[in-house]
């Protein structure tokens, strides 16, 4: 335990024990507060599960079930910026395996992982529900349509230079 | 109970509502193949196999073991089409399953592997996809080889409903779901091994194991365990006269298939390197190796010298705790009818005197009247100086079972912040004051009496000295109990309320209370509150039980004084100055008690030899000298003796100063019966032949009374125990053939034949048990069981050695800081009789001011420490 605390030693407990404060004595709290841990931390870092798993009562392994059951929460550091390039049906037809091949050629990740300047995640998701403007990649909160590998290219250039 | 009455496979049945299809099957012998349901366990419903073809209004396909009965169901097990299923399902499990079952140790009694053949399954259609996850070996008792896991969820139950521990679970999702830690870190939990007996694969495996036999070559003998009182069945597996693993069995004994670590893996003591094969005697100092004829002719001889000169009381002798009963009937019976000499005594008794005679009050007044598997079906559990997860593990699992099955209801209450998971709606953890604990309980019966939680009137038309007890009680103080146990007000009374609840309740009276010098002040407390507790005085009058259970700490420390180790007491707690029993015990013996027997000494057999009176001691199967709670008197008082004879299975501290050595038989070599803290009598059976030329206990006891001329033949223990039941009432009706099949209960006789007794409450003075408070040693040392060891056994088990290889000193936080001591650092601990060096954890369970140590770690004689119960130590952090 006591390594792994020093690893992670920027953790900053205390807004993990402040969201804990609204739950104590509440049955079924595991995923609401994972959510909103998630939400004041960008992630679930180790101390933070080992932090709740002691205040709800319950043990570090079944919180971990939990969050890696639920593809909403995350284990690792996500970027500032969340690249979601989707791999659906009309969005395979029209060549997403390019776009994702792109993005990481681009910022040099694979799927699921961080750059290294904690600018970009990489995801590939199952749909996102705008096959008429397919190929789709969204970016965050925004939905880019009919994207080519080029495109692509200068839409997360532009994000690369507004930065965080 | 609303019973349901339906037919499975043309077999009408009569089941109890709100059972499932799949559990009514079992109970009535009709198979249906499952891999994941377990009647222990919650229902999971995933492994798929055990569709079956209902029909209630109309027909269709239900999992058997998530449907539960209803009237008129017909049931039908082996369809056609039910058989194409299931074998399409085994042929999706068996995609990933690796067939590695020529070096698996499963094979043969694995149920993938019997279903697999019973379905006759062909061939997959598919391509067999293998996983290739890597073995996970991080700990010496337990591995889990994932390759093997069918996902089945029965070992995420048992950890969770059993243990309480949820140390495992279902992480990830989809085709990458594994059973693993958080983060895969390295297991932490209670080591139970449960996951590897539910397992219905080869995921989950016994290391201790590891390949020494295949499972159909094993010979499974059934035995009690020889570790702690709860008294577990074990199944012994043997082969080439050794055991190579224990098992269990959930239809047999008390404990449904549960045991904690030192059940299942600490069995390797058996065929330890260092256990004593041959007699030794001492020559020039030194122990020697000899044949059984001269040890005994010499023991014989030294033991008739020493009666011939100063009398058959200078001889004293010290029963076991871990022995059988007939070891220990026998002990007795040759310490006072061959040595003549009533000073015998054994640990359980030296430890807390008063409790032989209010344990048997307390059965007499029909207060600890139920076994210790009735705990399973309590409404409210009381808990009162005992760390269950510690000392008696499995009856924590009964506890949680009643928990989880009855919504049963919690209360702890002890100094320490004993560590005890559990799902109860109502837990209650009083954390009171060293030394309060009679201030706490007299607040509980105030608060029922103040507030009448019970009926007053009945209480006082059926018990004597209920008024005194109220008066006694109205000048009591509330506010003050309060401010003494530091538990708040709120508290004592939600417990209060919880404890007259209607139904079942069980209080477990722990070791803190029976060893404090305060306990029999603080036991009778406890028996007042019991009587107040009457279901006949609660709003569901006559409904429910109310049972008083008290620790016992080794698997016969009930049975050695049942059977009458004790000084002053013949078998049965008969009292040796009883003209009509003497006389009756006599006359079986066939002996005449010498009058120096019944000048009873007040001096025990330790303080006996203090004081020179003792010539020689005869010790059976009990490290005295590392047991005795005041290490500096046991060594003073072994120096005095000129002859010590020592029976036991290992060359224990107190081994190494006899004289004689005598190699005795472990439980495993030996057939008896032990009785556990529940009053239980469970028969144990002969696995494996004695090693070397170790014998039984009582087969050594007997040579030794023949070879002093007095006959003592017997055969086996089924002679001794019928000799025991003749001499003791209290063993009426019990039978050693029967034992087999079925335990017998002693307390629940015994107080049947006492139901008329009227209860009179005790008057107990609320009062603080004296803390000496010391400016030089500021701490109090307490101490306790220990999960991972106990005794002689457990140290010489090689897998408990790794996995709990060192002893620690439990140090509150803010002492910790004070001190600057860290987690595992090598503090001194030191008392005005000794020091001792150990490292450090520090926790937040204790209070401040108070140190603890487990006393169960044979090798780090905390004892050398102590000259009372709660001795003044000092704690600093040892420079190097």
């Amino acid at each position: 335990m006591n390594d792994q605390s020093t690893k992670n030693e920027t953790i900053d407990i205390s807004k993990v024990e402040k969201i804990l404060e609204d739950y104590k004595n509440t049955r079924g709290a595991v995923i609401p507060v994972l959510q909103k841990a998630q939400a004041a931390y960008g992630f679930l870092p180790e101390p933070v599960i080992d932090h709740i798993a002691q205040s709800l009562n319950m043990s570090a392994d079944e919180i971990i079930g939990v969050a890696t059951f639920y593809a909403q929460f995350h284990l690792k550091p996500r970027g500032h910026h969340i690249v979601k390039v989707c791999c659906g049906t009309a969005c395979h037809v029209k060549n997403a395996k390019a776009l994702s091949s792109k993005v990481r050629e681009k910022l040099k990740i694979n799927v699921n992982e961080t750059t290294e300047d904690k600018l970009f995640t990489f995801e590939e998701v199952s749909c996102l529900g705008a096959c008429g403007i397919a190929p789709v990649v969204m970016i965050d909160e925004e939905v880019h349509g009919e994207v080519s590998p080029d495109k692509l290219n200068d839409v997360l250039d532009n994000y690369k230079k507004s930065g965080v | 109970m609303k019973t349901i009455h339906l037919v499975i496979e043309d077999k009408p049945i009569i089941a109890p509502e709100g059972i499932n299809i799949f559990q009514a099957s079992l109970d009535n012998g009709i198979y249906i193949p499952g891999l994941c349901y377990h009647p222990k366990l919650s229902q999971f419903g995933g492994c798929r196999l055990c569709m079956v073809e209902v029909t209630e209004r109309r027909t269709g396909h239900r999992f058997a073991c998530a449907h539960p009965v209803s009237e008129g169901m017909i049931v039908k097990v082996n369809t056609p089409k039910v058989i194409r299923y299931r074998k399409s399902v085994m042929e999706y499990l068996l995609v990933h399953h690796e067939l590695s079952c020529p070096i698996c140790d499963k094979a043969g009694e694995c149920s993938l592997q019997d279903i697999t053949h019973e379905l006759n399954q062909s061939p997959s259609r598919f391509k067999a996809v293998r996983m290739d996850y890597p073995m996970v070996r991080d700990n010496p008792v337990l591995e889990l080889n994932r390759n093997r896991c069918i996902l089945c969820g029965r070992c995420v139950s048992t950890c969770k409903e059993i243990e309480g521990i949820a140390a495992i679970d279902f992480q990830n999702r989809g085709i990458k779901t594994v059973i693993g830690t958080a983060f895969d870190r390295p297991l932490e939990c209670s080591f139970c091994g449960g996951c590897v007996a539910v397992c219905p694969t080869g995921a989950w495996q016994d290391r201790t194991l590891g390949f020494k036999g295949r499972s159909w070559e094993f010979s499974k003998v059934p035995t009690i365990c020889p570790y702690c009182s709860v008294g577990c069945t074990i199944i012994l597996n043997t082969k080439m006269e050794s055991v190579r693993r224990v098992t269990s069995d959930d239809y047999l004994g008390i404990n449904e298939g549960n045991l904690c670590i030192k059940g299942r893996f600490g069995h390797e003591f058996i065929h330890s390197p260092e256990r004593i094969k041959t007699p030794l005697i001492r020559k020039n100092g030194e122990l020697y190796p000899t044949s059984w004829d001269e040890a005994i002719e010499y023991v014989a001889k030294r033991f008739q010298q020493i009666k011939n000169e100063h009398g058959g009381t200078a001889i004293g002798g010290i029963g076991s705790e871990k022995c059988t009963n007939e070891d220990n009937y026998l002990f007795q019976k040759f310490c006072r009818s061959v040595l003549g000499t009533d000073n015998i005594d054994n640990m359980a008794n030296i430890k807390s005197p008063a409790l032989n005679g209010l344990i048997y009050e307390s059965v007499i007044h029909g207060m600890t009247s139920a076994s210790l598997k009735e705990i399973e079906h309590a409404n409210t559990l009381f808990f009162i100086g005992a760390d269950m997860t510690e000392a008696h593990p499995v009856a924590g699992s009964m506890a949680r079972k009643a928990i989880r099955l009855n919504n049963a209801n919690l209360i702890i209450a002890n100094v320490r912040g004993v560590q005890f998971n559990s799902i109860a709606r109502n837990d209650i953890r009083l954390k009171y004051a060293l030394g309060s604990q009679i201030i706490l309980i007299n607040a509980l019966i105030k608060v029922i009496i103040d507030e009448k939680l019970v009926d007053l009137e009945k209480v006082e038309t059926s018990t004597n000295n209920f008024d005194k007890l109220r008066s006694l009680i109205d000048k009591f103080d509330r506010e003050e109990a309060s401010k003494i146990t530091g538990v708040t007000q709120d508290a004592i009374r939600n417990a209060a309320l919880l404890l007259t609840k209607p139904g079942n309740c069980y209080i477990i009276c722990g070791k803190d209370i029976e060893e404090n010098p305060l306990a029999e002040d603080a036991i009778r407390a406890l028996m007042n509150l019991c009587a107040l507790l009457n279901p006949a005085y609660r709003g569901d009058a006559g409904s429910g039980k109310v049972s008083l259970f008290f620790s016992r700490s080794h698997n016969n420390s009930q049975g050695v004084n049942d059977v009458g180790v004790v000084p002053g007491f013949l078998p049965g707690y008969v009292n040796i100055n009883d003209a009509s029993n003497k006389e009756k015990i006599e006359k079986s013996w066939g002996v005449k008690f010498p009058d120096t027997i019944l000048k009873k000494d007040a001096e025990n057999v330790i303080d006996l030899a203090l004081n020179s009176k003792l010539k020689a001691l005869y010790i059976m199967g009990e490290n005295l000298v590392v047991n005795y709670p005041n290490g500096k008197k046991i060594k003073e008082a072994c120096k005095k003796i000129d002859f010590i004879v020592v029976q036991d299975t290992f060359l224990t501290e107190t081994a190494q100063l006899a004289d004689v050595v005598l190699p005795a038989a472990t439980f495993a070599e030996k057939e008896g019966t032990f009785t556990n803290m529940g009053m239980t009598v469970q028969r144990i059976n002969k696995a494996v032949k004695p090693v070397g030329d170790a014998k039984p206990d009582w087969q050594i006891i007997c040579s030794l009374a023949q070879k002093m001329g007095h006959s003592c033949s017997y055969v086996s223990p089924k002679e001794i125990l019928t000799e025991i039941e003749t001499i003791s009432p209290m063993y009426a009706g019990i039978n050693y053939d029967r034992l087999k099949r079925k335990e017998f209960h002693w307390a629940s006789s015994v107080s049947n034949k006492n139901k008329s007794t009227r209860y009179t409450f005790s008057m107990v003075k609320p009062r603080s048990s004296e803390i000496r408070k010391n400016k030089d040693f500021p701490f109090v040392l307490l101490t306790g069981a220990s999960l991972n060891h106990q005794g002689t056994f457990s140290r010489h088990s090689k897998s408990l050695m790794s996995v709990a290889p060192e002893c620690f000193v439990e140090i509150n936080k803010k002492d910790a800081q004070v001190l600057q001591i860290n987690n595992g650092d090598r503090v001194a601990i030191e008392s005005d009789q000794n020091k001792l060096t150990l490292k450090a954890k520090v926790t937040s369970k204790l209070p401040e001011r108070v140190v603890f140590v487990s006393e169960d770690y044979e090798w780090v004689p905390v004892n050398i420490l102590r000259d009372r119960v709660h001795t003044s130590v000092k704690i600093y952090k040892e420079t190097v």
